[in-house]
């Protein structure tokens, strides 16, 4: 059973056109990987996803609601969709604390202590419950990412997105985001990953896709996808990277 | 001790006598101050100035021609304010700590201030006589001088000393506030002033003399401190009921709506209006805003907003100029508005209850303010404005900071706002007021300005500044906040959309207080100028603080002749004018500093 489908998704900025008829499923507790050249359209799409861009074309639905315009709507996909950007985003006069459970009291509605325990619990998972009552900007980058995915678990989300988390971090950081990525993935969560690191697609990816030019270039298993790819495109792109 | 002083002098040695060029600079710039400051208080203490003039009209000063009956009204404006400030210093009390080296080191520093102005004050100073000659004579004698000197010295030793013995303790740095405040009032029971006196033929008793400060003074300031104490008290008592802090938020800003009636008004209510049309406008527009709310994100319903928006703006339009009452065409403006916010906030039970509340305090207040507003004024003065003075100066800056800064921010959200409309309009306002010089404004305040309002409508003259003011100073701290918006990364908005914040929270709890922290010092300079712009409304005949000064006393001359004294006035305005911005811009320092936390 399927928890994120698309048809046909179309999008321009303007006369451009970024993507151009996507169409795919992810099933639940799917590990997807999404890679390709800069430009591609890759964050475009995982944002339409969450409706931070708007899609123009095509069908979007995310746990059987499809996206419109609906406010309504976006709203309940939005607080079961979480996400983690390239540039972490942290609110930078909040401490990791409230970061962490702001959406909770106000989205959720959940009491402050209430909250607290969860966010605590949330750090302790991704290994920094020390930093508690720092603000992000006392924080390396790793921490700040991964406190950025904790601000987005604690939503309790089904599925969780990744656009680049790894790309703005030093190498010796990539490694611990990676990690909490690698055990959130081995616990079952849904999750779309834009990524260039291919070690962890080969690793935990149960599918990985190629994005060229807007369009869906290949979808394959990890195995079929660096040792047997289907595309012309794909081996000219692995054999840049690898 | 010594290895302290030696460090000190050491330090001092290489901040200031560093090279050549620097030791120079520094004595000459030493030179001149010293100079600077033995001028002003020569100037000051020579026997042709009498500082009398000044101390002789804080009345004057204060209110004006506020008639003295109804002095009560002020003192319980002024105690009421006392009293809720003295509940929320209670409520929000501060775990922040002062060390008593602080206190201490506070209190030395003080006495140098003084030591150092004994020692420069100059012996003999001159002045232009009546006839053009310069006149010279002693102004501080050798035994005034050493009468000062010695307890300040021995007062200065005592506080420096004190950190060497080991007397340490805290204390809670509001509880400071209240010691602070402490000092002068209990002064005001010891010092004895130079007071003027006239004999039986009306003629000023000279030499002055020195009398206690008068019961007029003292009683009501003394009752204003205990009830400040004894609120403290009772806030912190308060501090554990749940809802206290919004209630208090919401009576903060009903008080200055509350002081305005008081002082302005003895309101003439008319019951049957009240009840025959007042209380029925009432109940119809809250009804409304109460299904507007409820019904917004019925899907139905929501089809048809737009249609509803539409319909709701041009009943306002025809209302506008139909018979209707002054209250019903507000109202009718009023929800249109609100119709606009409404979708936006209310999209949980928790908004729906904030969003109830909001109406019908909007709603009351309005009532209020048209029906007491309207009525006359009860309160009889000579000349076109109710009261001058400082407390016109400070209603100016108070009432002016107060409706302009969220007025200010919701023009700056407005001009940002994806709507066109409301782009267009917040834009316009914003470009109009910001293009005609603040003068013009009040010019049209005082001539124009009723031929804009509906018929039957009268606002006094100090209302119609008001309203101006609050325009043109919205204007500029709109502004203000649009740079700090602008400031916000894009990834903010992302990261607030991304775990399913409301737009309201969005702005309320990610964008505005990050918005807000980056332009405090550009808010603090435009309140300040506010401030000090507010002496301008002499020009249509108002008496601010200043013109008081400069004009009312400088051409005094009943029931003493200070004709020719508005020196020593002036000299008086420019420092009560710089204690004010001086602490403003003090505080905001602070503030700055305690938000800048987050900032590495
Ligand atoms: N807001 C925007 N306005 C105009 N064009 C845009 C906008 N956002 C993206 N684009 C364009 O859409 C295309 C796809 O962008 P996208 O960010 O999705 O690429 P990407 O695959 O994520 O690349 P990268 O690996 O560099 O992040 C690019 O050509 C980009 O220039
Ligand atoms: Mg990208």
């Amino acid at each position: 059973m399927s928890i994120i489908q698309t048809k046909d998704v179309k999008k321009w900025f303007g006369d451009f056109q970024a993507l151009k008829g996507i169409t795919m499923d992810v099933a639940e507790g799917e590990v997807l990987v999404v890679c390709g050249p800069s430009g591609s359209g890759k964050s475009t799409f995982i944002r339409c996803i969450n409706r931070l861009e708007q899609h123009q074309e095509g069908q979007i639905i995310v746990d059987g609601i499809e996206l419109t315009n609906d406010l309504k709507n976006i709203e309940a996909i939005r607080s079961e969709v979480g996400m983690v950007f390239q540039s972490f985003n942290l609110f930078p006069h909040l401490t990791v604390m409230q970061n962490i459970t702001l959406a909770q009291i106000w989205v959720r509605k959940k009491n402050r202590a209430e909250s607290e325990e969860k966010a605590m619990e949330l750090l302790e998972r991704v290994g920094i419950p020390e930093q508690a009552q720092k603000f992000p900007g006392q924080l390396s980058g790793g921490q700040q990412q991964r406190v950025a995915i904790a601000r987005a678990l604690a939503m309790e989300p089904k599925i969780m997105l990744f656009d680049e988390p790894t790309s703005a971090l030093d190498p010796e950081m990539i490694k611990e985001v990676l990690d909490v990525m690698k055990e959130l993935a081995k616990s079952g969560m849904t999750m779309i990953v834009v990524t260039h690191e291919m070690g962890f697609a080969k690793e935990v990816a149960d599918r990985v896709m190629l994005f060229d030019e807007g369009m869906l270039v290949e979808e394959n298993t990890p195995e079929e996808f660096f040792n047997n790819p289907k595309s012309d495109r794909t081996k000219l792109f692995l054999s840049q990277i690898l | 001790m010594v290895d302290l002083i030696k460090k000190n002098a050491k330090s001092l040695q290489e901040s200031l006598f560093s090279s050549v060029g620097s030791a120079v600079l520094t004595i000459a710039t030493t030179y001149l101050v010293i100079n600077f400051f033995r001028g002003m208080l020569g100037f000051a203490l020579t026997s042709d100035k009498d500082w009398l003039a000044v101390l002789n009209n804080m009345q004057l000063y204060m209110v004006q021609a506020y008639p003295e009956e109804d002095f009560i009204r002020v003192w319980l404006s002024v105690g009421l304010t006392f009293v809720l400030a003295g509940l929320s210093i209670g409520i929000w009390r501060s775990d922040d700590r002062v060390k008593s080296s602080q206190v201490f080191n506070s209190f030395f520093k003080g006495g140098l201030g003084v030591l150092f102005f004994t020692i420069i004050a100059p012996t003999n100073a001159s002045f232009m006589g009546n006839d053009g000659s310069v006149i010279t004579e002693e102004v501080f004698s050798m035994d005034t001088r050493l009468g000062i000197l010695i307890p300040v010295a021995v007062f200065c030793v005592i506080f420096f000393s004190i950190r060497f013995i080991n007397v340490k303790f805290t204390v809670n740095s509001s509880d400071m506030v209240f010691f602070y405040l402490f000092i002068p009032v209990a002064l005001l029971w010891f010092v004895k002033l130079p007071t003027i006196q006239l004999d039986q033929n009306n003629e000023r008793i000279i030499p002055d003399p020195v009398m206690p400060i008068a019961d007029t003074t003292k009683i009501p300031w003394t009752v204003i401190f205990v009830s400040f104490l004894v609120s403290y008290f009772i806030g912190m008592y308060l501090k554990s009921i749940k809802s206290i802090k919004s209630i208090m938020s919401l009576s903060w800003f009903l008080l200055p709506l509350l002081i305005f009636s008081w002082i302005f008004k003895k309101p003439q209510i008319d019951m049957s209006v009240v009840l025959g049309s007042d209380l029925p406008i009432f109940g119809v527009f809250l009804l409304w805003g109460f299904l507007v709310i409820t019904f917004v994100n019925n899907s139905i319903f929501k089809k048809y907003y737009s249609t509803y928006l539409g319909v709701t703006f041009l009943l306002t339009l025809v209302g506008v100029f139909s018979g209707l009452p002054m209250l019903a065409k507000t109202c009718l403006l009023l929800i249109a508005l609100f119709s606009v916010v409404v979708p936006a906030v209310s999209t949980s039970s928790q908004g729906k209850r904030s969003l109830l509340i909001v109406w019908a305090v909007a709603l009351v207040t309005l009532t209020f303010l048209l029906r007491g507003g309207a009525s006359d004024t009860g309160i009889v003065v000579p000349g076109s404005s109710i009261f001058g003075g400082f407390s016109l100066t400070w209603l100016l800056a108070i009432f002016g900071t107060y409706v302009s800064f969220p007025l200010g921010v919701l023009l700056a959200l407005g001009r940002n706002s994806k709507l066109p409309i409301i782009r267009i309009v917040c834009t316009g306002i914003i470009e109009l007021t910001r293009s005609v010089p603040y003068i013009t404004w009040l010019f049209f305040a005082s001539v124009t300005l009723a031929v804009f309002l509906p018929a039957g409508v009268e606002f006094n003259l100090i209302v119609r500044v008001l309203m101006v003011t609050a325009f043109f100073s919205g204007a500029y701290f709109a502004e203000n906040i649009r740079g700090g918006l602008q400031s916000i990364p894009k990834g903010q908005y992302e990261a607030a959309d991304a775990i399913g914040m409301s737009p309201f929270q969005k702005i309320s709890l990610i964008i505005m207080p990050q918005a807000l922290r980056a332009v405090i010092p550009t808010l603090v300079s435009s309140a300040i100028t506010a401030f000090k712009d507010s002496s301008l409304v002499t020009i249509i005949g108002l008496f601010d603080f200043l013109t008081i000064g400069k004009t009312v006393i400088g051409n005094q001359s009943i029931p003493v002749n200070f004709v020719g004294h508005d020196r020593e006035n002036l000299i008086f305005v420019a420092i009560v004018y710089w204690i004010f911005t001086f602490t403003l811009s003090r505080r905001s320092m602070k503030v700055e500093k305690k938000l800048g936390l987050g900032e590495r």
